[in-house]
């Protein structure tokens, strides 16, 4: 029986479908559950028939904030920037990057309000595969 | 009741803290952490009673500021260092990061209540304070969280109190005033302890509010100040504490509650895993929020704390904050708090953090406080720990027994 067999495999087609400029999430193939982040048997069912699957990219902001000091040395990004934690539509939940508004700030941000996401550019991407998001807009 | 087999209190399998030690943490350059070590845990040992030769049993808590002191740590160096190699049955440790103290309890008694040991000694020392600030932020954002999912966000331990503060005040409602109150009330305990790394400064919330934004919506001030320090306590059975102890402190019932790993996997950021833990360590001790004397909780944002005091029922949802800016956890309130100033005024110290506040509710309940800070027929402790991005909540129902 065939398993995922170490990290690269488990995490690299997040990563692939995030250069692709797809949002995706883990889903077990055995009872349906959607899973974020991705793990080496189903959380629920505790099976290993596991695949991934699109989602919408629509969400609700559950938490975030601005960091200004203290980046981490590897993670080579000058602050500010803001992370988010964002629980999906379709009910997994994951921590982002949120896309500063016109203003150059994330002033218009609140908690519970809605999200979308909006890719990073490929570059980015490339070096730090992480879900970019961005309040929808009009709002 | 709780049908978990918790020992008859008074048996030999009923687990009691019979000494603590702790040197002062703040900023000590000086200061060798191995020395730092056997001094706290000389202090215990003093303080129980016993001689050194007595202890036969070594629950160490790691460090964080380096792998070769870990290292020690692991080998039994401290069982040479305190003259027990050849006497002592076994070294191992313990290790949940924040709430490790509370998992060093757990396993302390347990290795009581089992026969396994007789005398057991937890000790601790850390060395922040004078370790690299960036290689700690580098460690902290590398190691602890997911990196292959949060790394990729730039996210380090400051941010996630950011996230979880800016939860906890959008649900509550609570205001930067409310929140930097928290701050001045562990400073207004902390002025009282002389083994608080800020002992001689006062804090105003002027001062907390006019600090720079770190991580929204979460100021300088309002973040822990990494610092060095040791602390020791001695585990015995109670029956062998009633040979040489007039009172001494047992645990009545714990509870915990794993929640996440990562920070952005908790389904309730503003709730983390208290309200179940609470449910199960009042099962256990039969007795609650109503009938404590004092709480110790981990401190290390002042969100992390309102949130865990919500949780434990010691305050209204929501309140926690408020709370602290009427003044209700400070000294001359109502209920005490953290009474040695908290990770946020005493100093964090690492995994140590949680070990002075356990450290401090033994010290209260067998009344070996300062007169300025005892709080007075302290018979009931809370206790709570958390560990990692506030991954769990650990509670310690103690209480002070007398012969
Ligand atoms: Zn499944």
């Amino acid at each position: 029986m065939s398993y995922i067999e170490n990290a690269e495999q488990l995490t690299g087609p997040f990563g692939e479908a995030l250069a692709r400029g797809e949002l995706t999430v883990q889903k077990c193939n055995s009872c349906g559950e959607l899973i974020m982040y991705p793990k080496y048997r189903c959380p629920s069912c505790f099976g290993n028939d596991l695949d991934w699957c699109a989602v919408s990219g629509r969400g609700q902001l559950l938490t975030y904030t601005v960091l200004r000091f203290g980046a981490p040395s590897s993670f080579d990004v000058e602050p500010p920037y803001a992370i988010g934690v964002v629980r999906l539509d379709e009910g997994p939940q994951l921590t982002g990057r949120l896309h500063a508004g016109a203003d150059g700030t994330w002033d218009h941000y609140r908690c519970d309000e809605p999200v979308v996401f909006e890719p990073a550019d490929a570059a980015e991407v490339a070096q730090r595969p992480a879900a970019w998001f961005a309040a929808p807009r009009g709002s | 009741m709780s049908n978990m087999p918790y020992p008859q209190p008074g048996s030999a399998s009923d687990a009691a803290f019979i000494g603590i030690g702790e040197i002062p943490s703040g900023k000590y350059p000086k200061r060798g952490f191995m020395a730092q070590l056997v001094e706290a845990a000389a202090r215990a040992i003093q303080d129980s009673g016993l001689q050194h030769t007595d202890i036969d049993q070594l629950v160490l808590i790691p460090n964080l500021h380096g792998i070769p002191d870990q290292a020690d740590l692991i080998f039994s160096r401290v069982a040479e260092e305190l003259g027990l190699h050849g006497r002592v049955k076994s070294s191992m440790m313990v290790h949940s990061g924040g709430s490790t103290s509370d998992n060093a309890t757990r396993a302390a008694a347990g290795l009581v209540a089992s026969g396994q040991a007789r005398n057991v000694l937890v000790v601790q020392s850390e060395k922040w304070g004078s370790a690299d600030l960036t290689e700690m932020v580098d460690m902290l954002s590398v190691n602890g969280i997911p990196r292959e999912w949060e790394g990729t966000s730039g996210l380090q331990f400051n941010a996630i109190g950011g996230l979880i503060t800016q939860r906890y005040m959008h649900q509550s409602g609570s205001t930067p005033e409310e929140m930097a109150s928290v701050c001045v009330a562990l400073r207004e305990w902390a002025r009282l302890n002389p083994n608080a790394m800020w002992k001689d400064k006062e804090l105003t919330v002027e001062q907390v509010l006019a600090s720079k934004l770190v991580s929204d919506p979460i100021r300088a001030i309002e973040c822990p100040y990494l610092a060095d320090g040791a602390a020791a306590f001695v585990m015995t059975s109670a029956t062998e504490a009633r040979r040489n102890h007039d009172s001494w402190v047992r645990i009545g019932g714990s509870g915990g509650c794993v929640s996440h790993y990562s920070s952005g996997q908790d389904a309730e950021l503003g709730e983390l895993g208290w309200p179940k833990a609470a449910v199960e360590a009042y099962d256990a001790a039969g007795w609650g929020p109503q009938d404590a004397d004092l709480a110790e909780v981990y401190d290390s944002y002042s969100a992390v704390l309102t949130i865990a005091l919500e949780g434990l029922g010691l305050s209204k949802k929501g309140e926690a904050a408020r709370d602290f800016h009427a003044k209700r956890f400070s000294p001359g309130g109502e209920f005490p708090v953290n009474t040695n100033g908290g990770l946020l005024s005493a100093g964090h110290t690492g995994v140590g953090g949680g070990m002075a506040l356990l450290v401090e509710a033994v010290r209260q309940l067998l009344h070996r406080a300062e007169p300025e800070r005892q709080v007075a027929g302290a018979e009931r402790c809370i206790v709570g720990g958390s560990g990692g991005s506030y991954m769990d909540a650990q509670i310690m129902m103690l209480e002070r027994v007398e012969k």
